[in-house]
């Protein structure tokens, strides 16, 4: 156990070394020169304040160097201002995080509560028309664009009905969103589920449990239900991952104020400093959380032991 | 147009013959599923083909009928701020969506299944090196990498089709890799090795056959994940601009008139959903197809 969370934390700490470079890398991969990119939508800029502009942000150094002015600076928790305001980009991003955080999280209770319920009966109910109408239901929910579905619940929820407001960021503005894309990817769960659960019921340790004569609801939820969610709980960590990259798109939906709004607008004025904030903070959010996750699994199920 | 419509049968591992891959196709489209999808599959690229012939305005006119009406009988699903036909408009963005799909599948499964076979098959430290960095980039998720590589391209189309290319490489390269590992240990392979057969042949002749029939199946779930981050990255407005017909970007564009005129985002995504629909069921049928072993009532 201790030496699979080590490697798990080196590795974790590999990923998160490799999206420092990558993102110092990132700026010179635009084709053309950055710097004039970078401010070509705010003000008119002298060539003299561009070239104090490439020697602030250390472009004029060899690559290895910028790396390691990067890297001393992050670690000094400095990344850097905005383009447009000198805001700075770590306070910027610290302030939108929790409220991602509240979104991946409450999105990722209404997918393990609607797509394990869902793979679950199914699985127990294989071959009716429950199965059926379940199932018809999942791979339905797998092809329908999560923006489409949250403009759809915005129009029957917000104008028609008028229960929920379009868009704001108290908590009941959180309903929404977390139901677009909980549902989304409640689909993908609830096909996952079901495969596992099918796998348990046909296990002889169920047909054992029945023969003693223990109650249906004993052997669904103690033998059943158990054995088929280690499966899902493994998938937790990848799941919560997808529910980061899925927040991206549903916080520009219901213009939910966090990081990955901030992300698409600071794409669209090419401000290069907090684009690069981004990436690291969502790379080291996902990876910290994935270790967690595993560390859960690990002691969720006593049978697996890592060496 | 799409990857397993056009490979040649002869190829793949399971129907070598002509017989064998109409008995194949009979297999797989006894799935009513598989059915379905293959019918929308079938209607979506022949409307993208007869698109002049079946769109009644041009998609870009302004003013071929009043500004923002509900879909009526001479604008089946209304008109938009410009007057435009949505019907014309989603017609012609058929044919976008097929190109981009396919596109961006073809970058994501010749860069991902080289890397996958060439880690697989040398093994050491090349093995090392590629497949932690897949790991790393898996970890990712396709929409940061898509944001990424958009972020550094700049939005437009042709450039959100490479990210969304370039975002599914690890997906490929790691299922490419599992397969190779499963082949490298088979007796045809070691056969193959021991009479002396050059790397270069072992891949193609022998390892690329035997992997082909997971890669069929990713590659047509994969056009619905390509068609869906692409038209999600148009409507960020970070994939095609406007007065483009791409389905992403007539919803995006609608959201401005969402209240008075909620057919503009209402069709599009309809269209994008039924279109991604189609390649799921069909994916679905072909894995079931495909591997027997797997049990799906």
């Amino acid at each position: 156990m201790t030496r699979y969370l080590i490697k798990r934390i080196l590795g974790g700490l590999l990923t998160i070394w490799i999206t420092t470079i990558a993102v110092t890398l990132l700026i010179h991969l635009v084709p053309g020169d950055p710097v004039q990119i970078m401010y070509a939508q705010s003000q008119s800029t002298t060539p003299e304040q561009l070239e104090q502009i490439r020697r602030n942000l250390g472009l004029d150094r060899p690559i290895y160097e910028q790396y390691l002015m990067y890297m001393g600076r992050i670690l000094r928790g400095d990344f850097g201002t905005t383009i447009r305001g000198n805001q700075p980009v770590l306070d910027l991003l610290l302030v939108r995080l929790p409220n991602t955080l509240l979104l991946a999280v409450s999105s990722l209770l209404v997918t393990m509560l609607v797509g394990v319920t869902a793979g679950f009966f199914a699985a127990y109910k294989r071959g009716t028309w429950i199965d059926t109408t379940l199932m018809t239901g999942a791979i339905l929910g797998i092809s329908i664009p999560s923006f489409w579905l949250g403009l759809m619940l915005i129009y029957v929820f917000s104008i028609r009905l008028g229960w929920l407001p379009v868009s704001g960021t108290d908590l009941k503005n959180l309903i929404l969103p977390a139901i677009t894309l909980g549902l989304a990817n409640a689909a993908s769960v609830s096909r996952l589920t079901r495969s596992s659960m099918l796998d348990v019921l046909s296990q002889d340790y169920m047909r054992t449990a029945r023969a003693k004569g223990l109650g249906e609801n004993i052997v669904l939820s103690r033998h059943a239900f158990r054995n088929g969610m280690i499966n899902v709980v493994n998938m937790l960590g990848l799941q919560f991952t997808y529910m980061m990259g899925g927040a991206i798109v549903v916080e520009n939906v219901f213009a939910w104020n966090g990081i990955g709004r901030l992300a698409i607008q600071s794409i669209f004025q090419r401000d290069y400093p907090t684009i690069q904030g981004f990436i690291l903070i969502f790379a080291t959010v996902v990876v910290l959380v994935s270790i967690l996750l595993d560390i859960l699994y690990v002691w969720i199920d006593p049978r697996i032991t890592y060496s | 147009m799409t990857p397993p419509l056009t490979s040649p049968p002869s190829t793949a591992p399971l129907p070598t013959q002509r017989s064998e891959f109409r008995q194949f196709l009979r297999v797989l489209f006894r799935s009513p599923g598989a059915k379905i999808g293959g019918v929308i599959l079938l209607v979506l690229i022949t409307v993208a083909l007869l698109a002049p012939v079946i769109a009644p305005f041009d998609p870009t006119a302004m003013g071929a009928g009043p500004i923002l009406k509900p879909p009526s009988a001479a604008h089946w699903f209304g008109t938009d701020e410009f007057g435009r036909d949505l019907f014309s408009r989603i017609v012609y963005g058929s044919r976008l969506t097929l190109m981009i799909g396919v596109i961006a599948v073809c970058i994501s499964m010749t860069a991902g299944v080289l890397i996958g076979m060439v880690a697989g098959y040398a093994g050491g430290w090349l093995e090392a090196v590629l497949m932690r960095a897949m790991d790393v980039l898996f970890s990712f998720t396709e929409t940061l990498i898509a944001l990424a590589a958009v972020a550094v391209l700049g939005p437009s189309l042709t450039n959100a089709m490479i990210a969304v290319g370039i975002s599914s490489i690890p997906f490929y390269a790691r299922v490419t890799y599992g397969a190779v590992l499963v082949e490298k240990n088979k007796e045809y392979f070691k056969a193959a090795q021991a009479v002396g057969a050059k790397p270069v042949r072992l891949i193609i002749r022998h390892l690329f056959p035997n992997i082909l029939s997971p890669i069929i199946v990713i590659a047509t779930v994969g056009v619905s994940v390509a068609v869906l981050s692409a038209s999600a990255l148009s409507f960020l407005g970070l994939g095609a601009q406007p007065p483009s017909p791409e389905w992403g970007a007539i919803l995006a564009a609608g959201r401005d008139y969402f209240k008075r005129a909620p057919w503009i985002t209402t069709f599009p995504g309809l269209a994008i959903a039924i279109t991604v629909l189609g390649f799921n069921l069909l994916g679905d049928g072909l894995r079931e197809a495909l591997d027997p072993q797997q049990r799906r009532s």
